[in-house]
């Protein structure tokens, strides 16, 4: 059944590509992807508000009592399946949206002539570039335990934006 | 999964290695001249310097120029000629 809009899969692999360019790309093009990416996120923190149930944020960022009780079941390998966003992954999208965003904020603070070659700003944009970059092995690691723990493909999913129906036992949100 | 973990350690290679934008042929750093007098050379030309940092063997300087316009310049260590931006294994 169809689980992720096209909105949500073009935001997805368009921050992608524009992230992974932006670390190989020097002077101009690198500041042209850091903001392609930043538009990305900020427009999908706007779908996130206004779209479709599982683009949500409400629907997919639990508070900290709900994940922590999730991540206990993964630990015990207990965790149901989500037929959207685990609770975990919804925090990791939290994540990766504000490292972009910080990310894209100190870049755009280096070009300034008050921050131009200030060491501090240019480090930590090396710094989020850097955490960033972990965060999405971390991401990524996530998605190929769940795809393994679950038998089901996620990259796949977001590709066509259709997983398997939910069974007993599993979690519509 | 094993083409991610190869794909992680080139990102996590490159940026450990230089920008690429220009590199020098300049020898061991114990023939270099000093950033500091590299500082006083730009300073004499009107410029301010705001950072130096070691770039593919040269000095590379960010700062504002005699017009105020800001500037990520790169120098060879040894001669302070300009290095053409894109320059490899710039002999100076």
């Amino acid at each position: 059944m169809r689980v992720w809009d096209a909105f949500v899969r073009v935001a997805h692999w368009a921050l992608a590509c524009c992230v992974i360019a932006a670390w190989f790309a020097r002077g101009a093009p690198h500041e042209w992807l850091g903001y392609a990416a930043l538009a990305v996120v900020l427009l999908r923190i706007s779908w996130g508000c206004v779209g479709p149930a599982h683009a949500r944020f409400t629907r997919f960022v639990p508070g900290p009592s709900r994940t922590a009780a999730y991540a206990k079941r993964v630990l015990a390998r207990r965790e149901e399946r989500y037929l959207g966003h685990n609770p975990l992954g919804g925090w990791m999208i939290v994540a990766l949206l504000s490292a972009v965003i910080l990310l894209a904020a100190s870049g755009w603070l280096a070009t300034t002539d008050r921050f131009w070659g200030v060491a501090w700003v240019q480090d930590l944009h090396a710094w989020l570039a850097d955490l960033l970059v972990a965060l999405a092995a971390l991401h990524v690691a996530g998605v190929a335990y769940s795809s393994l723990r679950h038998r089901e493909n996620l990259v796949a999913a977001m590709l066509t934006g259709r997983k398997r129906p939910p069974a007993a036992g599993d979690v519509f949100e | 999964m094993r083409a991610f973990v190869f794909a992680m350690l080139f990102l996590t290679a490159s940026a450990a290695s230089a920008t690429g934008l220009a590199s020098c042929d300049s020898g061991a750093k114990e023939s270099w001249q000093s950033q500091d007098k590299l500082t006083a050379v730009l300073k004499e030309k009107g410029w301010q310097v705001r950072r130096i940092k070691v770039d593919g063997d040269c000095y590379e300087v960010y700062g504002m120029n005699e017009k105020g316009e800001r500037v990520e310049a790169y120098f060879h260590p040894r001669t302070f000629a300009p290095v053409p931006k894109g320059a490899k294994g710039f002999k100076g």
